[in-house]
């Protein structure tokens, strides 16, 4: 196994045993849990996570302080959450000491260059607690989730119930039991062009990471990076929070999450090799470099 | 005869400024000119055409210790002039984020005075790392009041230096039940650490105040037991905040202001006769250095009734408590006093404050060109902003802030001392220059400013 899954000190196959969690969650409600299990706790005072917005399936980033609020953010919207622009104000406002914020891995980065070089961030690079990642091969600007749920799949957002790419799929179910899938093919050129210069695919920098892939269905895959991560997420399984699988004993397991690392780390090397020689005489510059 | 003396830059205190003093034989000061030195910043200038939304955000960039001051006159300025009320709960974030400011800015100014005054021990800075006591927890507990105050202005406010929050017709967002918590905690403890910080700095000063002499530059120098006293009026519009041309009652008055030019108030051109090399920071200016305060000053003068008036602690303190102590000690007393008074205060406005309510007027209008007047108590003194605000965007914007109206009044109070306290009575006035060099009003028609500015 390469580098393509980062430093971890753990990795397995879990899912939330909170049943409120699991009805709406993406997968093995992972993120909810942990924020949640996070809270009650003292572990953070509060969480930036993706609630819902003014239209349908568009995330708003807002600061999740009791379990209510965290239920409203279950699931996941395939399009841009702008979390960590609430990540000053989550400390202001708010009155956090110790946030937490979930993103994709472009977001981790984010937090993470922003603990280094605190340039307009006083008083935030301290105050971060628990950054949990999620898997990520790219992401969507609103309009293309509209066009592919209103046009593509012929669907109102209003009633979709749910989305979720997996088995090559774009799959979208809605409220009245309607399921649609797209090929991959279709949603490539919605995504957004800034996606393809990323090589991150399992938020490497993240305290704890997790996404559907290499898990059975309901489940999530986690993994446990930081020594806050690890000891965190020991105390919430230890507390009963999770039910947890040995990442060797199930299927299709870590090759799988390996795999499509390695193809989304491949497909974007070489969208920066051509960036490098964009224009005449001036490539532009890989932020990877 | 008299002899000219310049010290420049005077330290310790915020900006560039100098002194330039006419001494008798004796070295005693006979006429005393304190003026910044400070380029323009032409806030005024870029204000014009701007939205009424930007404007605050640019007067805040005028200066880093007090921007909340500013922030808070601007932004209110532009609603007198549009004619708006803000919500209660806005106002109460409002009056935390000013008491914030003014904690902060007392506790900065202590580092800066306390090497005047006499701490026992050999250490002669305010230095939190030396292992000399009593000073390395006097500036343990300057560093933490000066972080109570700015986490407070960071949480009501958005920042702690430049604040984000505030906005025209109230505030952007209100705080979370958690950190109105939090901001009570903080107040809590500031409180007990500022009984014993204010409690230990008046004890200092009255030592001071019933020593003879002071060492400057190696010499022993008598202290006048009437150093610092002037006879000019004081100046304040509230104990804590500030009034508005919105109010029914407005303290301020617009037409009994008026603004004299630096030539008409300053000395003329001299030239240095009188230096000493062993002066603090590098000795005074050398023997015939040419001085000319009347074409150097970056101020104008303004006055109210026609007179210099002071602003500032003393002024709020002699205004609304009868305090009537004069001279630099009694300035710096009644800093120390303002310690508590603005954590009270603040308390008192997160007990008032309502984390739900709306921080927002319904209804902002977009103006029509009437001269509006803020007038915000700052730690320095009176912070007034005028504007005129039509179809969102501004016409005209001043500024009169604290040290311009101080700047004509020390220099009064400077006669009478030895030139080398002249300082002393110069850091009373907690100076803070930068945002002092007022653009002078323009003159369209007859050029006035510009052509002596050209000579």
């Amino acid at each position: 196994m390469g580098t393509e899954l980062g430093n971890y000190k753990a990795v397995c196959s879990a899912r939330s045993t909170d049943k409120d969690i699991l009805k709406r969650a993406q997968d093995g409600g992972i993120v909810t849990q942990l924020f949640t299990f996070a809270l009650e706790e003292g572990f953070i005072d509060g969480a930036i996570v993706s609630g819902p917005g003014e239209e349908p399936w568009r995330p708003r980033p807002f600061v999740a302080m009791c379990k209510e609020d965290l239920l409203k953010a279950r699931g996941t919207k395939y399009n841009l959450s702008p979390n960590v622009s609430f990540i000053k104000e989550a400390t202001r406002s708010f009155g956090l000491d110790k946030i937490g914020i979930v993103g994709t891995p472009c977001q981790m980065q984010a937090i993470r260059k922003g603990q280094l070089y605190p340039m307009g961030l006083r008083d935030v690079d301290d105050k971060i607690a628990l950054a949990i990642g999620i898997f990520c091969m790219e992401n969507f600007s609103y309009q293309s989730i509209v066009q592919l749920v209103e046009d593509h799949a012929g669907q109102k957002m209003e009633s979709v119930k749910k989305m979720e790419i997996g088995k090559g799929k774009f799959w979208i179910y809605t409220d009245r039991g309607a399921v649609v899938q797209l090929p991959l093919k279709v949603t490539h050129k919605y995504e957004q062009p800034g996606c393809h210069v990323c090589l991150d695919y399992v938020a490497n920098l993240a305290d704890i990471s997790t996404g559907s892939v290499g898990s059975p269905d309901g489940w999530s895959t986690v993994f446990a990076r930081s020594t806050s991560g690890q000891t965190l997420w020991d105390k919430a399984v230890a507390a009963g929070c999770f039910e947890m699988k040995p990442i060797e004993q199930v299927k299709p397991g870590l090759e799988l999450v390996s795999k499509l690392a390695n193809e989304k780390i491949n497909k974007n090397r070489k969208t920066l090799e051509e960036r490098a020689s964009f224009g005449v005489g001036k490539g532009l510059r890989s932020p990877y470099i | 005869m008299s002899k000219i003396v310049e010290i420049s830059p005077t330290t310790r205190h915020e900006g560039h400024s100098k002194l330039v003093l006419k001494v008798d034989d004796q070295g005693i000061i006979e006429r005393g000119d304190w003026l910044s030195i400070t380029p323009v910043r032409g806030v005024e200038k870029l204000a014009i055409g701007k939205t009424m939304e930007q404007v605050p955000k640019i007067a805040s960039r005028v200066c880093g210790i007090c921007p909340i001051a500013h922030t808070l006159a601007a932004t209110e300025a532009m609603e007198a002039s549009i004619g708006v009320h803000i919500p209660k709960d806005a106002k109460h974030l409002r009056v935390i984020l000013q008491c914030a400011n003014r904690l902060h800015s007392i506790a900065l100014h202590n580092i800066l005075i306390l090497p005047d005054f006499y701490l026992p021990g050999t250490e002669k800075k305010i230095n939190p790392f030396s292992p000399e006591e009593p000073v390395r927890s006097v500036a343990k507990r300057i560093q933490r009041l000066r972080e109570i105050g700015q986490t407070i202005g960071q949480i009501a406010g958005g920042e702690a230096i430049h604040p984000s929050n505030t906005r025209v017709g109230g505030m952007y967002r209100n705080v979370s039940p958690l950190a109105k918590k939090k901001m009570y905690d903080l107040a809590k403890e500031g409180l007990v650490l500022a009984h014993e910080q204010m409690d230990l700095m008046i004890a200092i000063i009255r030592n001071m105040q019933k020593r003879d002499w002071t060492e400057v530059g190696g010499k022993q120098i008598p202290l006048p037991k009437t150093l610092g006293y002037h006879n000019q009026g004081y100046m304040a519009v509230d104990p804590v905040y500030g009034s508005s041309s919105l109010d029914e009652c407005p303290r301020w008055d617009p037409t009994r202001f008026m603004e004299t030019r630096p030539w008409d108030w300053y000395m003329g051109e001299g030239e240095v006769t009188l230096a000493d090399a062993s002066y603090p920071i590098g000795g005074t200016s050398p023997v015939g250095t040419k001085v000319n305060p009347q074409m150097e000053a970056c101020t104008g003068v303004p006055m109210y009734d026609g007179q210099p008036v002071e602003v500032g602690p003393r002024a709020r303190l002699v205004n609304f408590k009868n305090y009537d102590e004069k001279g630099t000690w009694g300035q710096h007393v009644a800093r120390q006093l303002e310690y508590t008074d603005s954590l009270y205060a603040m308390i008192k406005a997160i007990d008032e404050l309502n984390p739900d309510g709306k921080v927002l007027a319904d209804h902002i209008p977009q103006g029509d060109g009437t001269l509006g007047w803020a007038a915000n108590e700052a730690p320095r003194g009176t912070d007034v902003h005028l504007s005129k605000v039509k179809d969102g965007r501004v016409q005209y914007f001043s500024m009169l802030v604290p040290t311009t109206w101080n700047f004509a009044t020390c220099s009064r109070a400077l006669t009478g001392a030895p030139w080398q306290v002249a300082e002393l009575v110069v850091r009373g006035y907690d100076p803070c220059v930068s945002c002092a060099t007022h653009m002078i009003v323009v003159d369209d028609e007859k050029r006035i400013v510009a052509q002596k500015l050209i000579q």
